[in-house]
């Protein structure tokens, strides 16, 4: 019994693993090394070096050079992961569909460095000799809009800034309007691009990997790990009504079972919400008319903090025991933010298709008793994925992904 | 699907704190801009503003919030805590994770961001303490209003621009509908922001003295701040508890433009408020108030006049459609909530807010603009209209509630 009667048929990734479905994929199983000497900016006020950068992304392999002059790198990465969503659902955008064709985006930080740009130019040059024309970028819906403005979608525009939860909860809102009638199609984004002012953030909250000076490294659940690796990119992902999925002969990738969001308001500290995460899981099976046994697999958000592995660790293991196998691919691609939920679920889709479940490489010495999956491992008879997210103000998102069976 | 029904308003405006002192100011056609204290303006165009003046966060239980919450966070937990007061409502246990939130922004708490700046620009500090850090992300403000009252459901931050109170309020109304919360704390926080007041001075959008929408001789918007925070209840659950009810929500409509940034489309607007008008099964005959979008700026009030003459038809020039930002300038990402509230108390009261400073006609914007003094006027269904940057749109219907 479904909630929703929602499809996949697309997926578009822009991200330090790979840049396609395809090299998304094979970055992520081969457990490519993704974090590099950072080159978008100056480090020298912080003792870390490197990050997730998406170090081979051209933007000119997606936009022509008179459009870019304008474009912040945000809205540069969700219009290339915009482009091969599109292309990838094999889905035309015309004037005649376009009104029932709508896109959410989750951007937190997205437009921060453009904010402090403008803001900077006016401290030092004077306010009357900022230029105008990146003013647009100042808002946090600016990379949606562009991609609107670029592919003419005109159904409705949405940008959600949840953090750590923003693409699931782009997820969970596309959904709504699909199920209420007001679009048949939904692109669901996130994005969020490396900058200074994002880094120095989480360097000045410790939440960094590497900051006494050692190599980073992400290892989610390790007893060894001591922060997270900033990193960047965008996802996209094409969400349809099965009758219109149907209709236009769409090839689905994956169903959507259910999704749930909660929130923690009794807790303190950075990422104390268990209620919030384990109401939102559970609820996610309630609503998917499922019991614990058919998740098959977890996809977790651990990016190797102290406090949000723990976190997630307790909740999985309450729940699940070592019952369930549990992959975290911050452990390969670094902490994308809000782009996170994005590339989660864009990978969980792969996993229901190919049967391989991607590896969190790092861990040689778990800190906890859930089954985590330390080695790309082949899984058979897959069903039901969960996949989880989780925001240090007290957020939690899940979502239930199942295998499409025609 | 469930009804749904606003219950409770808090606003901290330039007008006013309070449903009460910002009703009877907005009807009293009083302007809430003066000079801009903010920050220095001297290097600027223009040097007026519309700050909230006398908040004290202290006033609203909030002294050991203000060093970890920025101004956008307290202006939208104030605004909360007034709603909640004005609904009489008290969150039960069994209440708290069926209550969501779902705030609007444009750049978040900006202020904070602001201030960062200044500090490593002019004074080369780039230290900052945690509390200082953690006011910045974005969605610091709902979860500040969360955690302030206990409330365990979803809780969301829509960055939708110059539309994000519509956005947040519309999200809570099918969160409801949708049988997930049973109550929406709904609304949008702005904070008086110097890279809003930079840009719009530089894209010459800025009035010097007032904001005249539907003006011949206006000469732009004037830059903003405040909050508004509505209470959304399911209609059982607002009569199961006696709540006073101020209307209802029958639907909403949101369109892109998908055509420039910054200049609004006829075509976007006019899809916009079809679909509101369809989801609320309302026919345009219906409509007896638009809250207009109105920002006092000619690309603005001509696209909006345009459009509503297209969705109305012959019987544009009897619905009175007034712009209260000519009062309380442009609060942003706060602004279409004020505005929904504005709605709210229209229907409850039978009182139109007026657009002020009018004073000559613009041949192409020839609607009822309400001009210069409050009406009285019974409104059963109003419209309430918001458009952004990125061409978001948003247009939301609100009706007298009848059982």
């Amino acid at each position: 019994m479904r909630e929703t009667d929602l499809v996949i048929t697309g997926i578009g990734i822009v991200s330090p693993a790979g840049i396609g479905r395809e090299d998304f994929w094979n970055g992520l199983i081969e457990a490519k090394d993704c974090f590099h000497e950072i080159s978008l900016f100056e480090t020298t006020d912080f003792t870390v070096k490197k990050a997730g950068e998406v170090a081979d992304f051209n933007p000119l392999d997606f936009i022509e050079k008179r459009h870019l002059r304008t474009l912040d790198r945000s809205t540069r990465l969700l219009i290339a992961a915009t482009q091969l969503a599109i292309d990838d659902a094999r889905i035309e955008i015309n004037e005649e569909n376009t009104h029932e064709i709508g896109i959410v985006a989750g951007a937190t930080f997205g437009s921060l460095h453009s904010i402090c740009s403008f803001d900077i130019e006016g401290l030092t040059e004077g306010p009357r000799y900022v230029n105008p024309s990146f003013f647009p970028n100042t808002v946090i819906n600016s990379p949606a809009g562009q991609v609107s403005i670029r592919f003419k979608i005109k159904g409705y525009n949405t940008t959600i800034s949840t953090g750590f939860c923003a693409s699931t909860d782009a997820f969970v809102y596309a959904s709504d309007f699909l199920r209420l009638k007001r679009a048949f199609v939904s692109l669901v984004g996130g994005v969020e691009e490396l900058c200074e002012e994002t880094f120095r953030g989480f360097y000045l909250l410790d939440l960094l990997s590497g900051t006494d000076g050692t190599e980073p490294f992400s290892a989610p659940f390790d007893k060894r790990r001591n922060g997270l690796v900033l990193s960047e990119g965008a996802g996209v992902i094409v969400l349809e009504n099965k009758e219109y999925a149907t209709s236009r002969k769409a090839r689905i990738l994956a169903e959507v079972v259910s999704y749930a969001m909660a929130f923690s308001s009794n807790s303190r500290g950075t990422f104390n919400s268990e209620s919030a995460l384990k109401r939102a899981i559970l609820d996610a099976i309630e609503k998917g008319g499922l019991r614990i046994d058919d998740i098959d697999l977890i996809y977790s958000s651990a990016n190797s903090t102290k406090e949000l592995d723990r976190m997630e660790a307790r909740v999985l293991d309450e729940l699940f025991k070592d019952k369930v196998p549990v992959t975290a691919i911050k452990s390969v691609l670094g902490e994308t933010y809000s782009a996170s939920g994005s590339l989660a679920i864009a990978s969980a889709v792969e996993t229901l298709n190919k049967g391989i479940i991607p590896p969190t490489c790092n861990v040689s010495a778990p800190e906890y008793q859930i089954n985590i999956v330390r080695d790309k491992m082949k899984i058979d008879n897959i069903n039901n994925i969960l996949i989880i997210t989780s925001d240090p103000y007290g957020s939690s998102t899940a979502i239930i992904l199942g295998k499409y069976r025609s | 699907m469930k009804r749904v029904v606003i219950t409770g308003i808090g606003i901290v405006s330039s007008i006013g704190i309070g449903v009460e002192e910002f009703w009877k100011n907005l009807l009293d056609g009083r302007s809430g801009i003066s000079p801009v204290t903010a920050f220095d303006t001297t290097e600027h165009f223009t040097h007026l503003g519309g700050e909230v003046k006398n908040f004290d966060p202290v006033q609203f239980g909030l002294k050991d919030y203000t060093k970890s919450l920025s101004r956008a966070s307290l202006l939208g937990v104030a605004a909360a805590k007034l709603a909640f007061e004005d609904a009489g409502l008290h969150l039960q246990d069994k209440d708290k994770s069926n209550t969501a939130v779902c705030m609007g922004t444009t750049m978040g708490s900006v202020q904070s961001t602001e201030y960062i700046n200044e500090q490593m620009v002019l004074f080369n500090i780039k230290n900052f303490n945690k509390h200082r850090i953690c006011q910045v992300p974005t969605n610091s403000t709902p979860s500040a209003i969360a955690r302030f009252f206990g409330i365990n459901g979803p809780v969301l931050m829509f960055s939708t621009a110059c539309a994000a109170g519509n956005y947040a309020i519309g999200y809570g109304f099918d969160l409801i509908r949708l049988t997930r919360a049973d109550i929406a704390v709904v609304g949008g926080a702005e904070p008086f922001s110097k890279v809003a007041f930079t840009g719009f001075n530089q894209f010459k959008a800025v009035a010097p003295e007032k904001c005249q929408p539907f003006d011949k001789n206006r000469k732009g918007m004037m830059v903003a701040e405040g909050a508004a925070v509505l209470i959304l209840e399911s209609l059982n659950h607002a009569l199961e508890r006696n709540a006073p009810i101020y209307a209802e929500i029958l639907g909403y409509g949101l369109s892109c433009d998908a055509r420039h940034m910054t200049t609004p489309s006829v075509e976007g607007i006019v899809a916009c408020m079809k679909k509101a008008l369809k989801e609320s099964k309302i026919s345009p005959n219906e409509v007896d108030y638009i809250s207009a979008h109105g920002t006092g700026t000619v690309a603005n009030d001509r696209a909006e006049v345009a459009a509503i003459k297209e969705v109305f038809g012959e019987h544009y020039k009897a619905i009175p459609v007034s712009s209260i930002k000519s009062m309380l300038g442009h609060t942003m990402g706060a602004a279409s909530a004020i505005e929904a509230a504005a709605c709210a108390l229209a229907i409850k009261t039978g009182f139109i807010p007026p657009t002020i400073n009018y004073e000559t006609p613009d041949p192409e914007c020839d609607i009822d603009c309400v001009p210069n003094t409050a009406r009285k006027h019974n409104v059963h269904v109003a419209m309430n209209n918001s458009y952004a940057f990125g061409g978001n749109n948003a247009s939301l219907i609100l009706k007298k509630y009848r059982g």
